[in-house]
């Protein structure tokens, strides 16, 4: 009886215990929910006095494209009076004084300045542009739209662009390692090289040897070598191709084809492009990079067939200095023209940093005509080139 | 017989093969080659021996990424010097930015040193903060952990592999971190200076302090003013080691450890940048020997 007695004692006890214990709990809840509340309300609050000034749904800053500026400037000595030298001719390849886009004075030049907007547009669509500022106006060096979504390894660009025949061609004049073009490209295309509106469809292939093929159908308008622009008229033809011999070494070779209308007749040109680069280390390499170029013209009494090369040897030592050599010839040449139309070309460039480059360029020249007879023209050039901006990695 | 050799060269790649999956840096290929195992092939497109900013962009590394299911970056802009190029002229949509077959891995980690003020006049300043964060162990489980995730969305018949491969990883991982950081407590060293800001991730780990770099700025070459600045800062702070990475030249860190007595230690950036950092183990284990000499 008095062991009963004491349990029920003992189990009164411990439930009130726990009753107690049950009650504070609550109030510490209640507590913690109350200042759950609080916090949300204050955040609430916050929210709304913030959206007073919200102005975020209209703007549109993180679209924004890309942009960079590219300013290319000299200083340039030259042993031909400027006048003299604005009416070159390269016998037996223009017979007209043409434009020189780059350092055509003594004294000093401003090149050109050149915005490079890019953006892709949606998931379907990239767009690059590059827009030259010139004292004359603003040209469109390129401006096109090209596919991202394409399956097969296939691209589709159209619009302006630099035509991939070749090696040099599709590059940007701040990208070479001399300050002009290859002699065969300028006689052949202009100083600026071969850029046109069109359609280009390039393929890349999944192989572990890098091959690349395309095809391009150009409006044309290029008078050095068609001009007949009443329709497109030039189709070009591209295959390149790459292996690495070691994991520092890497050889790249191309074949182009290009086919186009002048309004004498039809033209041919093939191209063949090789390059070697061997790395030593992250800053320093050796390049090696030639192209040939073949035209067969026809004309209204004979077809001119026409040959040059060019092939440079350049050796980067590390992340600022550079040098490099390059040798330049017009071989073949129509009857009764000469064909030893050379240029040598020395430079040495030191780079503060990635986005400018400071270069010293010696030219020797005996492939330009100057009032009827070769001018053996010797010219010494100082050049600047920065790159501003959202600008882009090159290429290989 | 020559159609044959050329059909089989232009399919054997894509055709009977596994999920196909390349990474910048080996080190991701490393984390992934665990996670996938003999589900996936891995093709690392870096040079571990050399600066991890400049990668020289091969034709041969566009026809490896044609044929890739899924492309795996360091992020952080530490591709922004090569691999935009590559991508571009790979034509493979697959995996394109903001497709499913591109992973970002800086996104899981909190990124530091971002700048206040994003100005190349600072040099070669990365405006979303350090991208070294590869040399620190404590990154590697939370990009498993993405890694993961992103080969179970892209192979989900295989997640479950993936998932398992991931725990053993996990384990192993943790288990090395513990033990160098056991070691690490006992180093004496607490305060270096650096070549470039590429061991900040990783030192700031060990409890360990950077008092300086060799470069001016990011990017820039040292010059002759900002070494003797660093030599005097080195002797007032009573400062012995210089971390060096294996890319840069040597000399100019050479020349100040002749001047103040400090000795010169080579750490490695990425799995195989130097002998004996030919796995993930072995690359963290040699990280923290070399921090502390």
């Amino acid at each position: 009886m008095q062991k009963t007695l004491l349990s029920l004692v003992a189990i009164t006890l411990l439930c009130s215990a726990e009753t107690t214990e049950i009650e504070q709990l609550k109030t510490r809840v209640d507590t913690l929910e109350k200042a759950l509340k609080t916090q949300k309300d204050q955040a609430l609050d916050e929210k709304i006095k913030n959206a007073m000034g919200s102005i975020g749904s209209f703007t549109q800053t993180d679209s924004l494209p890309d942009i960079a500026f590219i300013a290319n400037m000299s200083a340039l000595g030259r042993n031909v009076d400027n006048e003299a030298y604005a009416g070159y001719q390269i016998p037996g390849f223009t017979t007209q004084p043409s434009k020189q886009p780059f350092n055509p004075k003594r004294g000093f030049n401003l090149n050109y300045g050149e915005l490079e907007i890019q953006s892709t547009v949606d998931p379907y669509f990239d767009v690059t542009s590059a827009l030259h500022i010139e004292k004359d106006g603003l040209h469109i060096g390129e401006l096109y739209v090209m596919t991202r979504a394409l399956p097969y390894g296939l691209r589709l660009k159209t619009g302006k662009f630099r035509s991939e025949f070749g090696r040099i061609n599709s590059h940007h004049q701040h990208t070479w390692n001399f300050s002009n073009i290859p002699l065969v490209f300028e006689s052949f295309f202009g100083a600026g090289g071969l850029a046109d509106e069109g359609i280009q469809l390039h393929y890349t292939a999944p192989t572990d040897t890098f091959i690349q093929a395309g095809f391009e159908a150009m409006q044309g308008s290029n008078s050095r070598s068609f001009g007949d622009t009443d329709k497109n008229t030039l189709s070009i033809g591209y295959l390149k191709s790459s292996v690495d011999i070691t994991d520092m070494t890497s050889l790249l070779a191309g074949a182009s084809w290009l086919h186009g209308k002048s309004n004498e007749g039809d033209s041919d040109i093939y191209g063949g492009d090789l390059t070697l680069k061997h790395i030593f280390d992250s800053y320093s390499s050796l390049t090696w990079q030639s192209e040939l170029l073949y035209r067969d013209k026809e004309t209204t009494d004979i077809n001119q067939k026409q040959a040059g090369l060019y092939s440079e040897l350049t050796y980067a030592h590390d992340k600022n200095w550079a040098t490099g050599v390059r040798y330049d010839t017009l071989f073949k040449n129509i009857d009764n023209q000469p064909d030893d139309l050379n240029r040598y070309t020395a430079m040495l460039e030191y780079r503060p940093f990635v986005f400018s480059k400071i270069r010293l360029q010696y030219t020797n020249d005996r492939s330009k005509w100057i009032g009827g007879e070769r001018k053996d023209t010797h010219e010494i050039m100082l050049d600047l080139t920065i790159a501003a901006g959202a600008h882009g990695a090159h290429a290989f | 017989m020559k159609k044959i050799l050329l059909i089989t060269l232009l399919f054997s790649s894509t055709l009977f093969a596994k999920l196909n999956v390349a990474t910048t840096y080996n080190y991701l290929a490393k984390i992934t080659e665990a996670i996938g195992g003999d589900k996936v092939k891995v093709t690392c497109l870096a040079n571990p021996k050399l600066d991890p900013h400049f990668v020289t962009p091969k034709p041969s590394l566009i026809g490896k990424l044609r044929r890739e299911d899924l492309l795996i970056i360091n992020g952080g802009q530490l591709e922004i010097g090569w691999l935009p190029p590559l991508l571009k002229s790979a034509n493979n949509a697959k995996i394109n930015v903001g497709q499913p077959g591109f992973l970002d891995v800086s996104g899981v980690i909190e990124m530091m040193d971002k700048p206040h003020i994003v100005s190349r006049a600072y040099g070669g300043v990365h405006p979303d903060g350090n991208p070294h964060f590869a040399l620190d162990i404590y990154s590697v489980i939370p990009i498993a952990k993405l890694i993961t995730l992103k080969l179970s969305i892209i192979d989900g018949a295989n997640s479950a592999t993936y998932r398992a491969n991931l725990k053993v990883f996990e384990e192993k991982i943790e288990k090395l971190t513990q033990t160098l950081k056991t070691q690490m407590q006992s180093c004496p060293n607490r305060k270096v200076v650096q070549y470039h800001e590429l061991f900040n991730y990783t030192i700031k780990s060990y409890n360990i302090e950077s008092k300086g770099t060799i470069e001016p700025l990011p990017g820039i070459t040292p010059s002759s003013k900002h070494t003797m600045k660093l030599i005097n800062i080195m002797k007032t702070e009573g400062i012995k080691t210089i971390l060096q990475d294996a890319y840069h030249e040597h000399k100019t860190a050479g020349f100040i450890a002749d001047k103040t007595g400090a000795k010169v230690s080579i750490v490695p950036h990425d799995v195989g940048s130097i002998d004996g950092t030919d796995t993930l183990e072995d690359f963290y284990t040699m990280v923290a020997k070399r921090l502390c000499p």
